[in-house]
């Protein structure tokens, strides 16, 4: 893992923008060459990116794997949801701001118990507190909606309202542009963070925790607030989801949907900067259409789990990157 | 404060009644699945096939329930497109969507079959967590919808309060709860500590809510005991049901259905639960009829989730309950329960909305004609007869339950055909002009306004 890791990030900044800007200008045109349907599944990918990109600084960079990151989702979406019942706010940016916050507050804390231990332990911990979420917001119906969910209605972006429009138009334009610039930011943002001294950190821990104790990396302090940065990450997409679905229900906080947020990251490749994004998008395309083409979608998705871990462990972007790099040394 | 009635005329005042003949049929009501002479359709028709989008249940344990539902209306299509197809000339496609998959996916599922599909009519449904997600999207996606179940009255009291492009065939949910306490009421007065067993999720509470509301009215003097709420898709029991049977209850109260409740039914054979109480079910037989076992004990009232059970009407009492059953068994090797007769009817109904429409303006009539023909619509189906409401797009029938009973018929046990409960819808629901309530309109209708029972 961790060579595979060194043989992608030594590439150089200027080769990766030659990646990047193409990328980026396909997803600035696309919903104006792809159907509305098409738009607004991308930009469900998109969101799912975020999340799985936040989700990957735990364990691709830190060595750290979550089982509860549907809590931080969860906690977004259903902070975006109380907002909209409790203090009928409309606007996208202050709903931005409280997932912010409340999934900020809940990583602090979750963070702070779990980052004492390491591998299963670590794993199982995060999975037991995501549950405690869930349970709270199955339960308390009266609140939270129970199983009904709560619903969001359509969203103010930077001051506009949404409303007067088609849903569907809104959602396969203005909204997926919202969703894109915010994309944008956040991978800029990742990116930034894994690449500075405290990036490098991370992932000196994650190679020898002993020989990063020694060199003076205060290991538990790094990993704390390597959590907190991955739930907020996750928080965001949570709060960026709920106008997309127009329903958060305690599905999302189940930790079969950590589960699939796993599968994204191990789908693309938690090794590679790009692998969750890629991932969560392949991912979010294969359930949308297994689900769509067969009632045997369950299987479908497994076979493609067990492939996936028997024959491209490094994920799709790392089987890509070794391809490109065998077909590059050899002409 | 509600007048105290006697039992015997709060009964008559519900119009409660058991094993009895149907109200005269005479007026020419449209009925579903009889190719009867029509007039030839007006204008041009396109003869593009007439997609329809079916999600419900085709794995998991809600499948014994949920896929008949899909039956039911493949059996109405083939029959329809037997005969030219809709107004002669489009055929139905039916496209399958598992309904498994989970609330968000369920979401990205419709919205993919109405824009890349380009379905024109969406239909199915089985759990009540569903229609509260997927209404708002079919409103949103202007597209044409009757939910076969997914009978959460909260759909259309709050999630969707004023439908355009929606509607729902079966019964509201809060019919199932208080149909079942009307029977328990009726069958064992004697009642006095009831115990519960419900799915933890709006269904069960809505069942319990129904069921208590209603015996605070009939039977003043019972209190509950104990409540059980097993998580949707349970399939362990034990717990449950002895901590029912350690709170000595004379009657169990139990919403749980699909694959959960023929675990649920086993398990409490082992443990000899239905010979320490007497159990009333809002929902036992709502799965498809051979589901259940002839080990299945008699006498319990098995609820068919206040809607149909393919044994009544009965014999020659209704003829297109006779030849529903007839051709979906000759067609499936199987009898039909109360999703597939949902499904059928739905199909005929939608069929019926557009020949209606069709005669009034010709051509092929746009949603909007065809959501007018809908609303206020009645129709004579395999149950009885089914009346659109217009101001929510709620199907209404008379509710239905009965007693578990092993004939030598059929290999597993139906409801007893002498002993079968109607009551007329209209008096165990909401009417129209009713104010929307908490928990549900039909609760704090029923709490102000019936009378209480003498204790």
């Amino acid at each position: 893992m961790s060579t595979l890791a060194v043989a992608v990030e030594s590439r150089s900044p200027v080769r990766r923008l030659v990646w990047a800007m193409p990328v980026a200008a396909a997803l600035l045109v696309y919903p104006w060459v792809a159907s509305q349907y098409q738009a607004m599944l991308l930009a469900y990918g998109l969101v799912m990116a975020i999340a799985a990109l936040g989700f990957n600084l735990l364990l691709g960079y830190t060595g750290l794997l979550s089982f509860g990151h549907s809590a931080f989702f969860g906690v977004g979406a259903y902070t975006v949801a109380l907002m909209v019942k409790y203090l009928n706010v409309g606007s996208m940016e202050l709903f931005l701001v409280g997932a912010v916050v409340g999934s900020a507050v809940v990583a602090g804390i979750f963070g702070f118990v779990c980052v004492r231990y390491t591998r299963i332990f670590f794993g199982i911990l995060t999975l037991a507190l995501s549950q405690v979420l869930w349970s709270l917001a199955f339960k308390f119906f009266w609140v939270t909606g129970g199983t009904d969910g709560l619903r969001v209605p359509t969203p103010m972006l930077v001051g506009f309202s949404g409303g007067k429009t088609d849903k569907i138009e809104f959602l396969a334009h203005a909204y997926y542009y919202y969703v894109l610039v915010i994309f944008f930011a956040c991978v800029a943002s990742m990116w930034v963070i894994v690449s500075s001294p405290f990036g490098k950190a991370l992932q000196a821990i994650r190679d020898n925790e002993t020989r990063a104790e020694f060199v003076g990396i205060q290991v538990r302090r790094y990993r704390w607030v390597a959590f907190l940065v991955s739930g907020v990450f996750t928080g965001v997409a949570g709060a960026l989801w709920v106008p997309l679905n127009g329903l958060i229900t305690p599905e999302n906080l189940h930790w079969t949907f950590s589960g699939k947020i796993v599968f994204m990251t191990v789908l693309g490749g938690f090794s590679a900067f790009a692998g969750p994004i890629i991932g969560a998008v392949l991912y979010n395309y294969l359930e949308a259409y297994a689900v769509g083409n067969t009632v045997y979608w369950q299987f479908v998705l497994g076979t493609v789990l067990v492939v996936l871990v028997l024959s491209l462990p490094t994920g799709v972007v790392g089987t890509a990157d070794r391809l490109i790099a065998r077909w590059g040394g050899r002409s | 404060m509600a007048a105290e009635v006697n039992r015997r005329d709060f009964l008559n005042t519900l119009g409660v009644s058991v094993g009895a003949a149907l109200t005269s049929a005479g007026a020419a009501l449209p009925v579903v699945g009889v190719a009867h002479a029509q007039d030839k359709p007006k204008g041009n028709i396109p003869d593009t096939p007439f997609k329809i989008g079916h999600m419900t249940f085709f794995t998991g344990p809600a499948a014994v329930l949920g896929e008949p539902m899909f039956k039911g209306q493949q059996l109405a299509a083939e029959e329809i497109n037997a005969a030219g197809g809709l107004l002669g000339k489009r055929k139905i496609e039916l496209l399958k969507a598992d309904e498994n998959a989970g609330t968000d996916a369920n979401v990205k599922e419709l919205r993919r079959l109405k824009l890349s599909e380009k379905i024109d009519f969406f239909c199915g449904i089985t759990s009540s967590g569903n229609t509260p997600a997927l209404g708002p999207v079919a409103e949103e996606l202007k597209l044409l919808t009757i939910f076969v179940d997914g009978c959460t009255d909260f759909l259309f009291d709050k999630a969707v309060p004023n439908p355009h492009y929606i509607f729902r065939i079966t019964n509201m949910q809060s019919a199932d709860g208080v149909t079942g306490a009307v029977a328990a009421a009726m069958t064992w007065p004697k009642t006095k500590k009831i115990a519960h067993i419900h799915p933890d999720y709006s269904y069960g509470r809505n069942a319990f809510d129904h069921f208590g509301i209603v015996m605070k009215k009939m039977l003043p003097s019972a209190e509950n005991v104990s409540e059980g709420w097993p998580k949707l898709g349970t399939t362990d029991f034990s717990s449950h049901i002895t901590k029912a049977i350690s709170s000595k209850p004379d009657l169990l109260a139990i919403s749980v259905w699909g694959g959960d409740y023929v675990a649920f039914y086993k398990q409490a054979l082992r443990y000899g639960m239905f010979d320490k109480m007497k159990v009333a079910s809002m929902i036992a037989f709502g799965v498809a009829p051979h589901a259940i076992g002839k080990d299945h004990p008699e006498g319990i009232i098995a609820g068919v989730h206040s809607n149909y059970h393919f044994t009544y009407p009965g014999g020659d009492r209704w003829p297109y309950n006779k030849t529903f059953v007839e051709k979906y068994h000759k067609r499936f090797n199987e009898y039909p329960n109360f999703q597939a007769e949902g499904g059928y009817t739905a199909t005929y109904m939608l069929k019926n909305a557009i020949e209606k429409a069709n005669r009034l303006a010709g051509g092929w009539p746009d949603d909007d004609a065809i959501i007018s023909m809908l609303e206020g619509n009645m129709m004579a189906a395999p149950a009885g007869y089914v009346y659109i409401r217009p101001d929510n797009h709620q199907g209404y029938k008379d509710a239905v339950t009965g007693f578990s009973k092993n004939v030598a018929d059929y290999p597993f046990p139906i409801l007893d055909p002498e002993r079968i409960i109607t009551i007329p819808i209209r008096n165990i629901t909401a009417p129209p002009g009713w104010p929307k309530g908490e928990p549900t309109s039909t609760y704090t209708w029923i709490d102000k306004t019936w009378p209480r029972a003498k204790a």
